[in-house]
């Protein structure tokens, strides 16, 4: 009993100086996360491999909770705001790379369509600033 | 519980059949046949008839050859009366053994099986009926009886332990709804295999049966092993529940040992065998809490369903699928149910949540922990649901967009867009919105739910049999019903999904399912 709870003080004590968690870990100032394909603008017939880049952050698992470390989601199709204090959405127009994939096979109908890239740490929260890509636009035929 | 007794006279003069005072000492047995409702959804007029033929071969005879009386019967159980309570406990017996016969050659989903409890005690006879505390005891016995068991107070017990060679497996003290003090119970194994098949060591398990007095080690280790191994699955009483549009929050829990009244020392579970006054058991220390409270769970009839639709490109192309008789959960599995397998120390993912909050923030591997803890802990075996599984239940039997009908609705399921209030922040707690035709709560809206099937982008080639689909790249897995935090675009029953499954996200849960 008394193990655990020395263990337990420790923890509050060397949590306590740091931000409590829960929404967002801080971003490297230097993060910067963008499509290596497709680029704005492309026009692109059918199914495609989009790829995604990432520089001074690493890609892990979701859940795994290092610094400067996170995963990827892709935004296809969204208009709403980027809200920090929520994890980011899981949907059919919020897609997750949990495992830590760094590339997806994308199928859109065809017609305008704009891509985005948010990082997500751990626990699917944006970081603190949110690390995204350039909103693009791509046009399947 | 004067409550429970009820003076009410039965037509004819109003005479008692016995002069003088209407109270009599009496071994009552009472009878119903387990998941009765289940089997009559499969086969409502062949069960019939074969429970009636059961009551005319079998039951009416075997009472009368025990000099007993058949003194109602209902549809789908029995009460009788006895004057002798070895005659009440052999004819319970002779019951719960023919019906093994007779089962044996059925499929499992047929069997009949009764749960009996015997009780002695004071009544009150009437022509028709009899009543009081004694009948309502019996009668709670039969219900905390597993399938096939016969369960005896120890009023019973006492009389019967020298006349009936079988053994008596105590189940301690437990605390009957509506009676004041505590029950003694006990399981009869009145067949020496049964005793055998219980226990891990055949030889041992036989000489404890022969042996006139018992070792006290082997009876400690006897105790132990049925503590650990046969308790869980005993206190784990199925109930089929009733399809019942009111939300019940609380799943079963199935005969919760009750604390020993203070004067009394905890009694043990073990086992005995006749002659019992060797049945010296030291005690055993139990585990903190064997009784787990158990999924409530729906079974679900066979049939054959229109699967998918034309709304999006993942749900074509819909194609007939027969599915089998199963169980599924009547709500998602709770944070109060998650936790039980954390401090089983078998699932190694601590939610956090309201008690009744369906869980979340749990993947695909995660919940097979979980029904792998469950299945072992109740010995049966618990599953995800097929992805075919979960829409033929979400469906229950309709084939609109959503369960109940074509068009959006407020107030039928927990999402964004489906209620108001709405908190973005949480999802409702099980069983908060209406449930569906079949009884099922959230199926659609409330947590996202992963079942047992690899992520296909659309159903081509996809089984037909209703089995989970798990060729293929298995690292995405299905998840159905969207979530609290989606819009009623995901509520549609016929909508899919899938995500990592080794991935936690918050707004995912899920619900078991087992064959019936």
């Amino acid at each position: 009993m008394n193990i655990t709870r020395i263990a337990l003080l420790l923890v509050i004590v060397l949590i306590l100086p740091a931000p409590v968690h829960a929404q967002g870990k801080a971003a490297h100032k230097d993060a910067y996360l963008y499509f290596v394909w497709p680029q704005d603008g492309t026009v692109i017939k059918g199914a495609f491999w989009a790829r995604f880049g990432l520089r001074n952050m690493g890609v892990t698992h979701a859940g795994d909770d290092f610094d400067n470390a996170g995963h990827h989601h892709l935004l296809i199709d969204v208009n709403a705001p980027l809200d920090p204090s929520e994890p980011i959405p899981q949907d059919k127009s919020h897609l997750h790379f949990g495992a830590g994939q760094t590339e997806a096979r994308i199928e859109l109908p065809p017609g305008k369509h704009t891509l985005q890239l948010v990082l997500g740490d751990a626990k699917h929260y944006p970081f603190k600033p949110p690390v995204v890509s350039k909103k693009i636009t791509v046009t399947v035929k | 519980m004067p409550g429970e007794i009820h003076h009410i006279r039965q037509g004819r003069d109003g005479s008692y059949p016995i002069d003088g005072s209407p109270r009599r000492l009496a071994a009552i047995l009472a009878a119903d046949i387990s998941g009765y409702s289940r089997l009559m959804s499969i086969d409502e007029e062949g069960t019939h008839a074969r429970v009636k033929r059961h009551r005319r071969e079998l039951i009416e005879p075997t009472i009368i050859e025990h000099h007993g009386r058949l003194v109602k019967s209902t549809g789908d159980g029995f009460l009788a009366m006895f004057d002798s309570p070895v005659e009440a406990v052999r004819c319970a017996i002779v019951i719960q053994q023919s019906m093994v016969g007779r089962n044996a050659a059925l499929a499992r989903e047929q069997w009949i099986q009764y749960r009996i409890g015997v009780n002695l005690g004071d009544v009150i006879v009437e022509p028709d009926d009899i009543y009081g505390d004694g009948v309502n005891i019996a009668a709670r016995l039969e219900g905390i009886a597993n399938p096939g068991d016969l369960y005896i107070s120890g009023g019973v017990y006492e009389q019967v332990k020298h006349k009936l060679v079988c053994g008596y497996q105590s189940l301690g003290d437990r605390q009957v709804k509506n009676i004041t003090d505590p029950v003694r119970v006990y399981r009869v194994l009145p067949d020496p295999a049964a005793v055998v098949k219980a226990r891990p060591m055949p030889g041992l398990a036989f000489a404890v049966i022969m042996s006139v007095s018992l070792i006290a080690s082997a009876a400690a280790a006897t105790a132990t092993w049925y503590f650990f191994v046969w308790q869980p699955k005993h206190l784990a009483a199925e109930r089929l529940p009733a399809q019942t549009p009111v939300a019940t929050k609380n799943p079963v829990t199935a005969a919760t040992p009750q604390p020993a009244p203070a004067v009394n020392p905890a009694p043990q579970p073990s086992l005995t065998i006749a002659p019992p006054q060797a049945a010296v058991t030291p005690p055993v220390q139990p585990p903190a809490s064997q009784a787990i409270s158990e999924p409530e769970m729906v079974t679900l009839p066979a049939g054959t369903f229109a699967m998918g639709s034309n709304d999006d490109p993942t749900e074509k192309p819909i194609h007939q699928v027969k599915i089998k008789p199963f169980a599924i959960g009547k709500f998602p599995i709770t944070v109060r149910e998650w936790n039980q397998c954390v401090a089983a120390k078998e699932c190694t993912n601590k939610v956090t949540g309201k008690d009744d909050a369906p869980v979340t923030n749990v993947s695909w591997n995660d919940t097979k922990q979980f029904t792998e803890w469950l299945s072992r802990v109740t010995q049966k075996q618990y599953r995800l649901p097929s992805e075919a599984e979960w829409e033929y239940a979400a469906r229950g039997g309709t084939q609109t967009k959503y369960w109940w009908g074509d068009q959006p609705a407020v107030g039928m399921a927990n999402c964004k867009g489906c209620n108001e209030p709405y908190d973005a922040t949480q999802p409702m707690t099980v069983g908060s919105v209406k449930p569906n035709p079949f009884g099922l709560y959230d199926m659609g809206g409330g947590v996202a739910q992963w079942v047992a099937d690899c992520w296909h982008k659309t159903y081509q080639s996809a089984p037909i049999d209703g089995s989970a689909w798990l060729d293929g790249e298995c690292s995405a897995r299905v998840i159905r019903s969207g979530s609290w935090k989606n819009d009623m675009n995901y509520v549609r029953s016929a909508n899919r999904d899938n995500y990592d499954a080794n991935v936690r996200y918050p707004t995912h849960g899920f619900r078991v399912a087992r064959s019936p």
